[in-house]
């Protein structure tokens, strides 16, 4: 799973939940597949991803001196932060963890590099 | 007598390929010999039949069979010119046939006029003889005059005189108003009402102005008469409302069909004028051949009618059983017949479920509440389990992506998020690499295929899709939706895909159509059944012959509904479609499906607030449709 995909991942699905996001994720193996930068693609993508669930993928891969907490302005500009932003969302993909609703603890397997969302029929 | 002609299927076409190396011109006798060993060599192994040092009866063609194109028709031609033939057997995918003869004399006088001289061999090869110490004994013996007849067929001889004959021939001929067609092998007329060969049936609120002939008159006491006389007077002999004239020619035949169940009722009568032709009628693997007499009446009723297609090979000669132990050919002559019928105006009520349109359509409302409560398991059983078993299979015959879902795709400015909710083996995440597609399914097998091809996927269902609230730019959802058992839930997948769109967003949603043809032009689907397309056989008699096949095959899924027959039109909006896996095993896998009536999608769609439909089209047997989430 890249972390892209992780962006938009929710349990809102879950009986009773309200939000479900960011999921916390959790990672046991990981891989880095290098992948062209293309700074146009990266921005032209951020108006569309959540940045408090990018901090918090920084937060697990631990690429929080590099990303801040808030967006910050005229992020475009910042050609290193888009860097690492692009190597976040698309070079790092996690073969092996889970991931956690925030709200009831819910856990989604991530295995073989596949979460796997799918809920019990009692669950929803 | 037993006079046999029998065609039956039999393993492993390998042989033809071995014999059209072997197949070449009139050969030297040592050349000659040694081409004999070898096509002797496979006979034995296939069948354990052996060459026979002195004349027989019987007689090998050693080297042209069914396989190389060598027909019946052909070999009786060239046979029968020099001796008595009582039996020809003719083998599926095979490089050799067998001829019985009526006498050892007839044998040796065809042996001598044939053997390395005749050219019915593949291309015009010289064909080689053997005579044998017998011809394989089959089982299955699919044709036989001597069979009693379907139940409820009837043939009324000497039915109506010549005078009467020239009288209809003439008025029908110069009924200039009546509803006239070209059917590939045949001219076809209408009286009373239009028979349409698409939909196949009739349209009872649209009568023709052309009634039914008033020279036809005279039948009506007729019919009642003969019923009379030959204790039918248990059919209802009402008065026809509908004729169809089929006009032969020598050559010309129709297919193997059943008279639509729900369009005409029981029984069917059809006059043969101008000459004979022997009809077939066929049950599984029954066929039993009944030559129509000049001037006779056919009455088709119960059985008969219902469970027993009729056909007649497109052929120019006949060969009939005579008197003696032989076989004559009649060359075939032009003929026509007048088939007569009653309107329905109704659903049928018959017995005989495997031909009945109106078994096979009815979707009752109890059938709709059981899908509804069955939907979970149904779905878990005759959709997950099977694509997670199949996975690897389906991924191989799934390679290329239609050319409107690659349009779509396109379609988006670059940098766009799709979602393709339920992507299979993910053909469509790679169409356009300038999106950001991300895919998810239910099968662990096909996202496996994904991920091995570096696709981002997650396992969902597609009823709760795990992704935020008017995230996505678009999404496509390609044969999915067809698989959940109920409206509600095919509903509830279209709502989820218009939440997680943002304003502005589009989807497009494929989903297996019901009817596979539009403007009279079969779907992909249905044009790769070549065998009916060639007119070899028929939907009808594909699916008889699944019904037998399946009998025994399948355990019994817990929800009872039809197993479609694959590449023929659907019957039904909720069936099983068969997927026989390509291994040793060949099993059969029961995937089930609700292919859609025309509108029904744009029907749901309407039922969904948020979005609005930007366009509904027909692809190649799928209805499809694009719709945007409104920005309120
Ligand atoms: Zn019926």
């Amino acid at each position: 799973m890249k972390l892209s995909t992780y962006n938009f991942l929710t349990s809102m699905a879950i009986k009773g939940v309200k939000v479900g996001y960011p999921l916390k994720l959790t990672i046991n193996k990981k891989e880095v597949v290098e992948t062209e930068f293309n700074a146009t693609f990266v921005e032209r993508l951020l108006p569309k991803l959540d940045w408090s669930a990018i901090y918090s993928a920084a937060q697990v891969v631990e690429l929080t001196d590099d990303i801040p907490a808030v967006q910050p302005e005229n992020i475009a500009e910042n050609e290193q932060l888009m860097q690492k932003l692009h190597h976040l969302l698309f070079e790092i993909d996690v073969l092996d963890g889970q991931l956690e609703c925030p709200e009831t603890g819910r856990v989604f397997p991530i295995t073989d590099g596949i979460p796997n969302m799918l809920l019990n029929e009692d669950e929803v | 007598m037993r006079l046999n002609l029998t065609a039956v299927s039999s393993p492993s076409p390998i042989h033809c390929q071995l014999e059209k190396m072997i197949a070449t011109h009139v050969s030297k006798p040592k050349k000659v010999d040694k081409k004999k060993r070898r096509c002797l060599a496979i006979i034995k192994a296939d069948y354990n039949v052996t060459e026979s040092e002195t004349p027989t009866i019987f007689l090998a063609i050693l080297n042209a069979g069914l396989c190389n194109g060598l027909t019946e028709e052909t070999l009786l031609a060239k046979a029968t010119a020099h001796g008595k033939v009582s039996q020809v057997l003719m083998l599926a995918s095979k490089s050799y046939c067998f001829l019985k003869c009526a006498s050892i004399a007839d044998a040796e006088s065809i042996f001598l006029a044939m053997h390395n001289v005749s050219t019915i061999g593949q291309h015009g090869a010289v064909c080689y003889l053997s005579y044998v110490t017998g011809i394989p004994q089959l089982e299955a013996v699919e044709n036989d005059w001597n069979k009693p007849l379907p139940k409820g067929l009837i043939l009324l001889t000497d039915f109506i005189t010549e005078e009467e004959e020239s009288a209809l021939l003439k008025a029908i001929g110069n009924d200039s108003r009546s509803n006239e067609g070209n059917m590939k092998n045949r001219r076809v007329k209408h009286f009373g009402y239009e028979f349409v060969y698409g939909s196949n049936n009739v349209d009872s609120t649209k009568p023709l102005e052309c009634r039914i002939p008033t020279a036809c008159d005279f039948l009506w006491p007729r019919f009642r008469q003969a019923a009379a006389e030959n204790d039918l007077q248990g059919l209802d002999w009402t008065q026809p409302d509908q004729l169809t004239v089929n006009e032969y020619e020598p050559g010309h035949g129709i297919p193997p069909h059943v008279d639509t169940h729900s369009a005409f009722l029981d029984p069917i009568l059809s006059l043969s004028l101008e000459s004979d032709v022997v009809m077939e009628f066929r049950r599984g693997s029954e066929c039993t051949p009944l030559l129509l007499l000049r001037r006779s009446l056919l009455v088709m009723s119960g059985e008969a009618r219902f469970d027993w297609m009729h056909g007649i090979r497109p052929r120019h000669l006949d060969w009939l059983p005579t008197a003696t132990v032989s076989l004559t050919m009649e060359p075939r002559r032009k003929r026509t017949s007048l088939t007569f019928r009653r309107l329905r105006r109704g659903p049928c009520h018959c017995q005989f479920p495997t031909l009945c349109d109106t078994h096979q359509s009815t979707a009752p409302k109890l059938l709709m509440d059981t899908l509804a409560k069955q939907a979970v398991s149904l779905e878990q059983q005759n959709v997950h389990d099977v694509y997670n078993k199949i996975a690897n299979h389906f991924s191989d015959t799934r390679h290329t992506p239609w050319p409107k879902v690659s349009d779509f795709l396109h379609s988006f400015d670059p940098q766009s998020i799709v979602l393709d909710v339920g992507c299979g083996n993910g053909k469509y995440l790679c169409c356009n690499s300038q999106l950001l597609a991300i895919g998810c399914d239910r099968s662990q097998g096909l996202l496996g295929v994904c991920n091995s091809r570096q696709q981002s996927v997650f396992r969902c269902d597609c009823l709760q899709l795990p992704i935020r609230t008017a995230s996505m730019d678009g999404c496509i959802s390609i044969a999915v939706i067809h698989h959940l058992a109920s409206s509600e839930r095919r509903l509830t997948a279209l709502r989820e895909m218009a939440r997680i769109l943002r304003p502005g967003g589009r989807a497009l949603v494929y989903v297996w159509a019901k009817e596979q043809r539009r403007d009279n032009n079969k779907s992909s689907y249905l044009r790769q059944n070549k065998a009916v397309n060639k007119e070899r056989t028929t939907e009808q008699a594909q699916r008889q012959h699944q019904a037998a096949q399946l009998e025994h095959k399948i355990n019994p899924p817990h929800v009872s509904l039809p197993v479609h027959t694959n590449r023929t039109e659907f019957q039904q909006q909720d069936v099983f479609v068969p997927w026989k896996t390509k291994d040793a095993e060949h099993t059969t896998f029961l995937r089930y499906y609700h292919v859609f009536e025309e509108q029904e999608l744009e029907r749901l769609i309407a039922d969904v607030p948020e979005v609005f439909l930007i366009k509904s089209y027909y692809d190649q047997g799928n209805h499809c449709v694009i719709f945007e989430r409104a920005v309120s």
